[in-house]
């Protein structure tokens, strides 16, 4: 009977601690919910900071000028030589009442415009002689400083001598605007052109059309080689010593800073080897060494995921061990690999310390007509852009954080696509 | 008269006259198998009889599996796994430096544990072992050697309006029946079954049981099992391994009859294992 009467405090014991471990549930819960909202309150800061940096770059005012070529002023045997941007100028000054022989105002004019103005007018005549003499109209940017005051990034408030446009000019914009000869419309641009030392005429499919021929030899390289070295690793190197050193040193150079690849990029690619510096070959090159280890362990692991009763099979049905691994094991690992792969294409892809090095921060007008000519990629023309004075590189900075963010996303969705759609279950 | 017995689907209670003096289909002499430095199997003799269904019993890791495996050289694929004596078949020494493991590994199927179907189709699963080893030449000829080999297995009906449908999708005791269609595909000489069935259900298992029956009128069968009953039931021989030895081989009636060794009638009644 002492037993009994012992037993019902180890139920009050039991009731004390309950209360203590729930709450020490209930307190573990909400320091996980805190954490993800960190997480995800950073991750909302940082996206909300970039798109309202730049979502303007992706809308961009322009303006129509109708221009009458007039032949005296053109030669007609060398019709490059006009000075068209004037003639733009006189064209929006006599809209807005100034005389044609008010030089300074003019200057002052030619400084809302774009140069494409005149590049327009320059390479319309060129083409077709017979312009000459008659009017033609032409759709441009306007000049950035000008866009931007149109945007609301140019303050009227601040000291004229602290602007880069004068008062008259941000009137003159107004007055444009009210008449309706500036527009604001999508700018394309961003997409159609390459870069330019002109803000309004920077554009990114310079930089999109170099990370793609960068990616491609990054894939073209990592892949088979990434796919074969871990299908023999793990499937026919004789288990010992060097295949453990082997792997641990995978492990490890998928831990190098990316910059050291760069340096080994420039000494071996472009010194040792001689290939054109800044080009996509050697980027590409450069980031497929750095996407293979993470190929291989990637592989490697979604190879191990394969259930050894597969193996077993084909082999005790006589296949040779390369049918078994080539026929059976690497076509279900095929998904994870894939996924692996695209993990890192998209991590090579966002990769700028060694483009650095081997080149690629030089500045790059058009688009890259090859694997051998020199290109710009999208994380080094975002930081060529970062570097740039002119305000208008600010938000085209961010769009082209965006564009790359994009990629990304995309990158990374057809991974998990891939992931959800060949996943199998044993 | 041996060899009227050895075709004819002989009842069990004849076993106890005629195994003896059966043809040797596969022959054992001092077998050691080593996994790393633990020995698995120690001075192993064994004569295992064609077209008979010989039972190896024996508690758990007591190297009957290893030493089935020995049999078609899956041992190979072990790392550190190493095999010594001699084990022939047909007088062939299956360890000789110029026999290639896979063709020993189509003149003798396997049969696993758990049912491992490709991840494929009915029809590919049962194709495979054909492709990889040119035994058809054209889709008639091919389309021709799943159906016998389905209908070998007792699958046929079951399966015949849906070789498409994919392997994995098949109940256990199907799919047990769908790898043994894909080793009898190959036309092999022996089948070795690890436990075929202790993955299935009693009736699914009876059913493997009966085709097992059957299958003993052409081909060597080795079966390792857990369950006493099965090899009573299935097998003309059996061994009963302990500690990696062999520790009694003879008729199967025999040894659950008239055991010679302690160690085998405790282990049969139940006294350890």
């Amino acid at each position: 009977m002492t037993d009994a009467r012992q037993a019902p405090s180890s139920r009050a014991l039991i009731e004390r601690s309950l209360k203590r471990r729930n709450a020490a549930e209930r307190r573990f819960r909400l320091y996980g919910v805190l954490a993800i909202c960190v997480a995800l309150g950073f991750l909302a800061l940082l996206l909300g900071r970039i798109i309202q940096q730049g979502h303007s770059a992706f809308v961009a005012h322009e303006m129509s000028v109708s221009v009458p070529l007039d032949p005296s002023r053109i030669d007609r045997s060398y019709p490059a030589g006009a000075n068209y941007d004037l003639m733009a100028a006189e064209q929006v000054g006599a809209l807005l009442g100034i005389s044609p022989t008010d030089e300074a105002a003019l200057t002052e004019v030619r400084e809302i415009l774009s140069p494409d103005v005149g590049l327009q007018l320059g390479e319309q005549v060129r083409d077709d002689p017979a312009l000459i003499g008659q009017t033609i109209t032409i759709h441009a940017p306007l000049g950035d400083d000008a866009d931007q005051y149109l945007k609301g990034e140019i303050n009227r408030e601040t000291l004229e001598a602290q602007r880069v446009l004068t008062d008259r000019q941000l009137d003159w914009i107004d007055r444009l605007e009210a008449r309706g000869v500036i527009s604001s419309a999508l700018n394309t641009g961003l997409f159609t052109r390459g870069d330019s030392t002109q803000a309004e005429l920077a554009g990114l499919l310079g930089a999109i059309v170099g990370s793609a021929l960068m990616l491609l030899v990054t894939a073209a390289v990592a892949l088979p080689i990434g796919l074969l070295a871990a299908v023999w690793l793990e499937e026919f190197a004789p288990k010992g010593r060097l295949t453990d050193f082997i792997e641990v040193n995978i492990n490890n150079l998928a831990a190098v800073p990316s910059i050291v690849y760069g340096l080994l990029g420039l000494a071996v690619f472009i010194n040792t080897l001689g290939l054109p510096r800044a080009s996509p070959l050697v980027g590409g090159l450069v980031l497929a060494l750095m996407a293979l280890p993470t190929v291989i362990i990637a592989t490697r692991s979604s190879l191990r995921a394969v259930p050894p009763s597969i193996r077993e099979a084909a082999l005790a049905l006589g296949a040779s061990k390369t049918q078994a691994v080539f026929g059976h094991v690497v076509p279900l690992a095929m998904p994870g690999v894939m996924t692996g792969a695209i993990i890192a294409l998209a991590h090579a892809l966002g990769e700028t310390a060694p483009l650095l090095m081997i080149g690629m921060i030089s500045f790059v007008p058009g688009v890259a007509e090859g694997f051998t000519s020199a290109a710009s990629t999208l994380p080094t023309q975002i930081f060529i852009w970062e570097n740039a004075a002119e305000r208008a590189f600010h938000e085209r900075t961010a769009a082209a954080i965006i564009v790359l963010l994009a990629f990304m996303i995309l990158m990374n969705a057809a991974a998990i696509f891939l992931r959800r759609r060949f996943e199998r279950r044993w | 008269m041996t060899d009227n017995l050895s075709h004819a689907p002989a009842p069990a209670v004849t076993a106890a006259s005629s195994g003896r003096a059966q043809n040797v289909k596969i022959r054992a002499r001092g077998v050691n198998v080593f996994y790393g430095a633990k020995q698995a199997l120690f001075d192993v003799d064994m004569d295992i009889p064609d077209r008979t269904v010989t039972a190896f019993i024996g508690p758990s890791g007591c190297g009957k599996s290893t030493f089935l495996r020995c049999m078609n050289r899956m041992n190979d694929t072990i790392v550190g796994a190493r095999v010594e004596g001699a084990i022939t078949m047909d007088g062939e020494d299956l360890y000789a430096k110029g026999l290639d493991p896979v063709l020993l590994r189509a003149r003798v199927g396997m049969v696993f544990q758990k049912p491992n179907p490709f991840p494929k189709s009915i029809y590919e699963n049962v194709a495979y072992g054909p492709r990889i080893h040119g035994l058809a030449r054209t889709k008639a000829e091919m389309d021709h050697v799943v159906e016998t080999a389905l209908k070998k297995a007792g699958l046929w009906d079951e399966v015949a309006d849906r070789l498409s449908h994919p392997g994995t999708g098949l109940s256990g005791g199907q799919q047990q029946r769908l790898v043994i269609a894909r080793a009898i595909a190959v036309r092999p000489e022996v089948i070795l079954m690890d436990e075929p069935c202790s993955a299935l259900d009693p009736i699914a298992t009876a059913r493997i049981e009966e085709l097992i029956d059957e299958l003993r009128r052409d081909y060597c069968i080795v079966i390792v099992t857990h369950s006493m009953a099965q090899a009573a039931r299935v097998s003309q021989k059996t061994a009963f391994f302990h500690m990696g030895r062999v520790v009694e081989v003879g008729d199967t009636e025999t040894i659950f009859t008239n055991p010679r060794d302690t160690r085998t009638s405790d282990y049969i009644t139940g006294r350890f294992g």
